[in-house]
């Protein structure tokens, strides 16, 4: 049990710290452990958002776990995650080891790629639906047509929705991704590789075994905000595949779980469903995440 | 230690969240209605819209002078989601207006005044009687009345028709696909598209009540297993697969400027053609949408108003609701609304020729849609299936599913939903 003593002593001393902090806390607690635990609670309720809300325990659980629109989420979310962090993750390795000197040439480069990350996401995903407007006039079938094919229904194509939206995370995300990995480069020591060199390593051995074992922490770290990024996914099916009538594009070939989870709770008001979907989305992301610091062993490092 | 502190923490928060969440409402406390009272009203739809409605409120404020009303925008985007913070609050609006299922949605939960105990359902005998009857909810209830009216129309290039050969628009189904194969003959890459309600329910409803067939039956059983729904999709689908129609929605303005020849869109559209594509000016036409077999029923849209039950002046909203359905008020709007270049049709069908901001040729194309149209089903469960209809509609179209399999699984979504 706490001493009485050592606290006072302690807040004597560390009691401005604990004052200046407090705003925060009050924000922190209001605008994030408050709706936290309410949507907890709320997960194991019926609730409209009007009506007073009704426990019905496990229910919404058992419900998810029979819902086949929900497995068709999770079906979509799996293929659009894997294909998104895993070509992200590459790409954005690919363009550090490529630009990742200290010319002019290069750092124009690395800008160019990095610009998407500064950009408003609502206005990429716009500019987005403009290139893949669906009449001949859209960039993309303007393109398509120069070259002689036929114009292409990008967004009422099922097949194409999810490599569209990985396409659009990649090309957004990979900038990103590029600027970690040029900055984990650089505090790899030369003298390894020189070392490497004098012991007659050719190039891809010492990518295989000095870069690539020394990038881990930056690659678990890249692909642990890539995954939770990923799973999050909202505006782009939101902005460039909502329906007048569906969320998640034609055939719900792009219905992911937060925007399941959105229409879910603020559509169709079930509220309570919705916040079990957003909790087993935490479970998801929670396991995940430890499986990918695990395997990383950068536990440490981070 | 810590952790178990976080823990009771974090297990107390989530009681005070249940105690938060579970408190009960009561009916809200009524202001006096001689007392100076001021009413906001949140209107969906564009800043313009509420302009022209603004106007009416004026009126309204003119005549009362006690009573202020403001009207504020909701975007269509988020309304929905306002409009059930609000409810959830239980404070904002006195008066609201949204999609025409809203107001029923929201009143089933009671955030909605019934506006029968004002007597607004004396307005029934002044609006369209299928509109009126997809504001009303299953159980008769009125918390919600149109407040204004939109259909669609078949849009038409009359220098591409008479390219093919072609005097008049197609009149009929058969006449549709007939002047399409017409139109390819003739060398027109585009012959036929369709903007609001492609692959959508709200575009198979206007074949499927073409066709003799409905959702519901009138006791509310999904009632898409008959020959007439089947006859129906099948057409549809043959729209798509045989005759080129496309299955990606583009604007039907920008269809006709692209060279789309035929275009079935909302009458909104009317209203910016001649503005937005200056290039198209007497190049296009308009009519109804071809019949069916069984007449030419055409889907009817459009917003409905209501009172809000968290409104502390709801006699008052409900008089300004009544009053939207005046001469006068409907005159205000209009005139603003032709001002500024809007679309408005009012809930009344004797005012839609003379009393909308489109023209008089234009408006007639519209009154005759209104006289055979239909609206959404107001059966429960309706507002659940329509996202999953749609997608058994759209599996048939791509090839995914034949007819029969696609309105069966639909059948069932909407069986289920019935509760």
């Amino acid at each position: 049990m706490a001493n009485p003593a050592p606290l006072r002593s302690r807040l004597r001393r560390y009691g401005t710290s604990y004052t200046m902090l407090l705003p925060f806390l009050g924000l922190f607690a209001a605008f994030l452990i408050w709706p936290l635990a309410n949507s907890l609670y709320l997960s194991f309720t019926t609730f409209d958002g009007i009506n007073p809300a009704a426990f019905t325990g496990l229910d919404n659980f058992r419900d998810l776990a029979q819902d086949a629109r929900f497995m068709h989420v999770l079906r979509n979310t799996s293929v659009y995650v894997v294909a998104s962090v895993l070509l992200g993750t590459l790409l954005s390795l690919g363009l550090a080891l490529a630009f990742n000197g200290s010319g002019w040439a290069h750092r124009v480069m690395r800008t160019v790629f990095f610009l998407p990350s500064v950009t408003s996401s609502i206005a990429l995903m716009l500019m987005w639906k403009w290139v893949l407007f669906p009449s001949d006039v859209g960039l993309a079938n303007t393109i398509v047509s120069r070259l002689g094919g036929t114009a292409v229904a990008w967004l009422a194509t099922p097949g194409l929705t999810i490599p569209i939206l990985v396409l659009m995370s990649v090309w957004g995300g990979m900038g990103y991704g590029m600027v970690l990995y040029v900055a984990g480069l650089g505090s790899i020591p030369q003298e390894y590789y020189e070392a490497a060199e004098i012991d007659g390593a050719s190039a891809w051995r010492r990518f295989r075994h000095i870069t690539l074992p020394l990038l881990r922490p930056v690659t678990t770290y890249v692909v642990v905000t890539g995954l939770i990024g990923a799973f999050q996914v909202f505006e782009a099916v939101y902005i460039v595949f909502r329906g007048t009538n569906n969320i998640g594009g034609v055939l719900d070939s792009g219905l992911m779980i937060v925007p399941y989870l959105y229409d879910q709770g603020f559509t169709h008001f079930k509220l309570g469903y919705a916040s079990a979907i957003a909790w087993v989305l935490f479970l998801i992301i929670f396991v995940l995440s430890l499986v990918n610091l695990r395997l990383g062993r950068a536990m440490k490092e981070l | 230690m810590r952790r178990t502190t976080a823990a009771c923490g974090t297990v107390l928060l989530a009681l005070l969240a249940a105690a938060c969440a579970t408190s009960g409402q009561a009916p809200t406390r009524q202001a006096d209605r001689d007392a100076p009272a001021t009413l906001s009203f949140w209107s969906t739809g564009g800043d313009d819209e509420t302009a022209i409605f603004q106007k009416a409120a004026d009126l309204y404020h003119r005549e009362h002078p006690n009573v202020t009303i403001k009207v504020q925008t909701l975007s269509w985007d988020d309304a929905y989601a306002k409009l059930l913070a609000a409810a959830t609050s239980r404070s904002g609006p006195d008066v609201i207006s949204g999609g025409m299922t809203w107001t029923i949605q929201f009143g089933a939960r009671g955030a909605m005044v019934d506006l029968r105990q004002h007597g607004l359902d004396a307005l029934k005998a002044q609006a369209q009687p299928a509109q009126w009857e997809s504001a009303t909810s299953p159980d008769g209830s009125v918390y919600g009345v149109p407040l204004d009216m939109s259909t669609l129309a078949l849009y038409y290039r009359t220098d591409l028709l008479a390219k093919a050969g072609l005097d008049a628009p197609p009149k009929t189904w058969d006449e549709l696909t007939a002047a399409i194969g017409r139109l390819k003959a003739a060398g027109v890459d585009k012959p036929y598209s369709q903007d609001w309600g492609n692959l959508d329910w709200i575009g198979y409803f206007n074949y499927l009540y073409q066709a003799g067939g409905t959702f519901y039956t009138p006791d509310c059983k999904p009632s898409l297993d008959t020959p007439q729904a089947e006859r129906a999709l099948t057409y549809w689908v043959k729209l798509y697969r045989e005759h080129g129609a496309p299955t990606a929605s583009v604007e039907a303005s920008d269809a006709l400027d692209t060279g789309t020849a035929l275009v079935v869109g909302g009458n909104w559209i009317a209203k910016g053609i001649d503005v937005n594509k200056p290039k198209l000016k007497g190049k296009w036409a308009m009519t109804t949408l071809p019949a069916g077999p069984a007449g030419p029923t055409t889907f009817i849209g459009g917003r409905a108003i209501g009172v809000t039950s968290f409104s502390e002046h709801a006699a008052t909203g409900a008089d300004f609701v009544r009053f939207m359905y005046s001469d006068q008020a409907i005159a205000a709007i209009v005139e603003e609304a032709r001002k500024r270049n809007l679309p408005y049709i009012p809930p009344r069908p004797d005012k839609v020729v003379d009393s909308s901001s489109f023209t008089p040729d234009q408006a007639r194309v519209f009154e005759r849609a209104f006289r055979t149209g239909k609206a959404a089903p107001g059966c429960p469960g309706w507002d659940e299936s329509a996202p999953d209809v749609s997608k058994h509609l759209q599996s048939a179209i791509l090839g995914k599913a034949d007819v029969k399999t696609a309105l069966a699984e639909a059948a069932k979504v909407m069986a289920r939903n019935a509760g």
